[in-house]
């Protein structure tokens, strides 16, 4: 009786487990699009719900950032008024943008899947077919970019050496041919001392009548004798164009020959390629560090000391999703560090939330967090790292540098040091308000229309801030406050609180209060003057207190329609800008959480909760992506 | 001198357009001489241009240091002083409130016009087109023709919309001033004074904007006597 059943049974699941095989050969076998991302790609994001972008247009999606690699295939007029779904991209596949840079080169571009070529070159109508030195590849450029295509991808990419390799490779050429230093005769030049305009423009037109005279000294750019021979500036376009093509096949060997691309080279890249959210992003920290032009000096004159520091910030990476919901996006980070960073990480965020802080939070304010961390743990750990890399370092100066922290170390009385300055601490702000102030009016004489001027009261706007800190120590900070006060008039003690008058900009009151554990700086008048212990039933309380409480080292909440609009831009750089920017005009709260930090990584947690609905989600997607990737490069 | 001004201010005008006061201040001689003063008041947004001027550049624009401002003034004034038929050129500034008083003496308003125009181009290193700057007084010996230069609009075209709107508060008053009486005026919006020797047109700087020709005028004066 059981025999029938079993073998009636059977079936389905043979068919179930041939149908799972095919899907898992075609998957293992088909290539796609992430596939062609170089491993030299050290920020990538991937839109994995490609289909949200069909209707966009073609010209609005190259106006953003990280598509400025492309720009100038695309604005040429042969995407007027077409959108992605007319492009003949397969929107099943997805969409990787990348960059990437180290010591020799600069690597950008994207990938994608291929639907319909001949839509696809009636947008790319710049490129022309080349012969492709890859079996199964079909190679095309264009005067700034290559197109490869293999199978239903496709990679759009771009190689640049950097100024420095180019340079080296140039001077070592240059010299090598017996040629003098091309740029001598600039050096010549010294300041002119206390020189008045006319003198200086009288000596200008000297100069140049001298110049016309006498022309520029050719040898100098060219090859000493032979002017046949390139100058400096020919020579070092031939060898950017070289190294330009010698990179781009070392990068497309790699990818197409030896089958290394980033999903092979990084498994947690590989693994976040597997979530389904709308875009995954990838931020190889380590790697980035290249890029950071801070660490050049170390780089050039501690250069084992830079290696130290390569090493501190391996496997410090940063993966992203992206998630579309109903009447959210929720952008969730985890920070990965590298076991010794994630020892410092993990000891300074180990610290107990100040509860003191809540009672200064105004339930009303548009915008606030919390930020909670152990300087002393983290000091403690840090030295405990970082120290032994340097007392390594044989170099007079570091050495004197480790024997002056060692001695501080030593001396410094670090109770209270951090005590009086524990780390933790609070921002809130409160929106705009008036504060008084003064202004000049002109009345007028009816009789013969003179105008005098005369001083009355007037008020201006001023973004109301608050920012505090935890202190064990508040005699400390007092101190300073008393001896300021001997110092000059404008420093008065007020009981509950401190002014210092016209502190900001000349003309408004900075206002310090010391008290309850923390020492607290703010413009808000209000606030010291009737609530210096705090808001009492105003305060932040119930639920939204407990958000704070509970999230990780971190914790913010922002009223997204009063404060970006309020909030003045002066505040910000331009790239910080530019993602404000993209957030103006959309309406809701936006949250930040964090989780425990652990030594191996922090969870951030960045969701933003909107009235309504988005009508463009496509559009929407794109300008959280540019944000991101603006921030990031 | 409006050219200068704007040129002078360009980074801190953008910004603080909202309450910008200015008084345009013309007396005229009957031999054509006269004494011209030019009042900007920005005190109603002092806090806001000390907290521009802490900055290195806003919205893209590079922002003038009071340092680099006070030397400009201290040129234009060195160069406007020598220019033939001008005098008494004074520049009272005011960094506390921001308000900057201009006096000169002038020989006649042609005189004026051509000197601004001079010093103007030599400070920019441009040469000033006729749109740039069309002449914005003339006299005649009985009747004055005045209106504002073309390049204050020009400038005005490159606000945004909320700058725009935040003129409503600022202000322009041109004023007019003679030795003797005023026989009539064509601007229906202008009002002489008790005495009738003084003519003044106030407008909001948006009203300016919306319409340019508020300011234009013709004042007629009563025949010399002999």
């Amino acid at each position: 009786m059981s025999r029938p059943k079993a073998h009636i049974s059977s079936r389905p699941l043979q068919l179930t487990l041939i149908f799972c095989a095919f899907l898992a050969v075609r998957t293992s076998f088909s290539q796609r699009s992430e596939a062609l991302i170089p491993k030299d790609a050290s920020t990538v994001f991937s839109i994995n719900n490609f289909s949200l972008l069909q209707k966009i247009s073609i010209d609005d999606l190259v106006k953003y950032e990280f598509m400025e690699e492309v720009q100038q295939e695309l604005f040429d007029g042969s995407t007027s008024g077409k959108t992605l779904k007319d492009s003949g991209i397969d929107f099943d596949q997805k969409l990787n943008v990348f960059y990437g840079k180290d010591d020799d080169f600069e690597v950008s571009g994207f990938t994608f899947g291929v639907k319909d070529k001949q839509k696809l070159f009636s947008v790319f109508d710049d490129f022309a077919l080349v012969e492709s030195p890859y079996e199964g590849v079909e190679y095309y450029t264009s005067y700034f970019n290559s197109l490869l295509i293999q199978g239903t991808s496709a990679l759009l990419i771009r190689v640049e050496p950097s100024m420095e390799s180019v340079d080296a490779v140039t001077d070592s050429i240059w010299f090598s041919r017996g040629n003098r230093n091309p740029f001598e005769q600039f050096d010549t030049y010294e300041e002119p001392e206390n020189e008045s305009e006319d003198e200086f423009l009288n000596e200008l037109q000297n100069e140049v009548d001298a110049e016309e005279s006498d022309p520029l000294d050719l040898e100098m750019l060219t090859g000493e004798d032979d002017l046949e021979q390139k100058n400096y500036y020919e020579l070092r376009d031939s060898v950017q164009m070289e190294l330009q093509a010698s990179l781009m096949e070392r990068v497309c060997n790699e990818l197409l020959i030896r089958k290394i691309n980033l999903v092979t080279f990084d498994n947690r890249f590989a693994e976040q390629l597997t979530h389904n959210s709308e875009a995954i992003f990838y931020l190889d920290n380590a790697r980035s560090l290249q890029n950071a032009q801070g660490l050049w000096y170390f780089e050039t004159m501690f250069p084992s000391l830079y290696q130290d520091i390569k090493e501190l910030y391996s496997g410090n990476v940063m993966l992203g999703d992206l998630m579309l919901h109903e009447n959210s996006v929720e952008f969730v980070m985890n920070a990965r560090y590298g076991p010794e960073l994630g020892s410092i990480y993990e000891e300074m965020n180990d610290a107990r939330f100040d509860k003191q802080v809540l009672k200064y939070i105004n339930k009303n304010n548009t915008a606030y967090f919390t930020y909670n961390i152990d300087m002393r743990q983290a000091y403690e750990q840090a030295y405990k790292v970082i120290m032994p890399i340097l007392s390594d370092e044989r170099n007079l100066r570091i050495s004197t540098n480790v024997l002056t922290l060692e001695l501080l170390n030593e001396f410094v009385d670090k109770d209270a040091l951090f005590n009086t300055y524990k780390g933790s601490m609070f921002g809130t702000f409160g929106g705009i308000k008036k504060i008084k102030t003064t202004k000049i009016v002109f009345s007028y004489d009816e009789e013969t229309f003179e105008y005098v001027e005369k001083e009355v009261d007037a008020e201006e706007d001023m973004p109301v801030f608050t920012i505090g800190f935890t202190t064990e120590r508040s005699d400390i900070p007092e101190k300073v406050l008393k001896h300021l006060s001997r110092m000059t008039s404008r420093f008065q003690n007020k009981g509950n609180y401190w002014v210092y008058e016209d502190a900001i900009l000349e003309a408004a009151p900075l206002y310090m209060i010391n008290r309850n554990g923390l020492f607290i700086f703010t413009n808000d008048e209000d606030l010291v003057v009737n609530h210096a212990d705090g808001y009492g039933e105003e305060a932040l309380k119930g639920k939204e207190a407990k958000k704070c409480k509970k999230s990780g080292f971190m914790y913010g909440k922002i009223d997204w329609s009063t404060t970006i609009e309020k909030f003045p831009k002066d505040f910000f750089s331009e790239k910080q800008n530019q993602v404000l920017d993209a957030m103006r005009g959309k309406t809701g709260n936006m949250e930040l959480t964090t989780s425990e930090t652990t030594k191996e990584g922090t969870r951030f947690d960045l969701v933003y909760y909107f009235e309504g609905s988005y009508e463009n989600s496509g559009k929407y997607l794109l300008d959280l992506l540019n944000s991101i990737y603006v921030m990031s490069k | 001198m409006n050219r200068f001004v704007f040129t002078l201010f360009l980074g801190l005008f953008m910004a603080i357009t909202s309450c910008v006061e200015i008084i345009d201040d013309i007396t005229l001689k009957n031999d054509g001489s006269g004494t011209f003063k030019y009042t900007i008041n920005l005190s109603s947004s002092k806090v806001k241009i000390k907290g521009i001027l802490a900055l290195d550049s806003l919205d893209g624009k590079k922002v003038p240091k009071l340092e680099d401002i006070k030397e400009k003034i201290a040129l234009f004034k060195t160069k406007l002083s020598s220019k033939q038929g001008i005098s008494n050129v004074n520049i009272d500034s005011d960094y506390e409130e921001f308000v900057f008083k201009f006096r000169c003496d002038f020989s006649s308003v042609t005189v004026l016009q051509s000197a601004i125009k001079e010093v103007v181009e030599d400070m920019a290193n441009e040469k000033l087109t006729v749109a740039d700057y069309q002449e914005w007084l003339s006299w005649d010996g009985q009747k004055l023709v005045r209106s504002i230069p073309e390049i204050t609009l020009e400038k005005t075209k490159n606000l945004k919309q909320e700058e725009i709107d935040q003129l409503k508060l600022g202000s322009y008053t041109s004023i007019s001033r003679f030795e003797r009486l005023v026989d009539r005026f064509e601007n229906t919006e202008a009002k002489l004074s008790s005495n009738k020797l003084n003519v003044m047109v106030k407008t909001g700087a948006y009203s300016l904007i919306q319409n340019p020709n508020l300011l234009e005028n013709t004042i007629y004066l009563t025949p010399l006597k002999n």
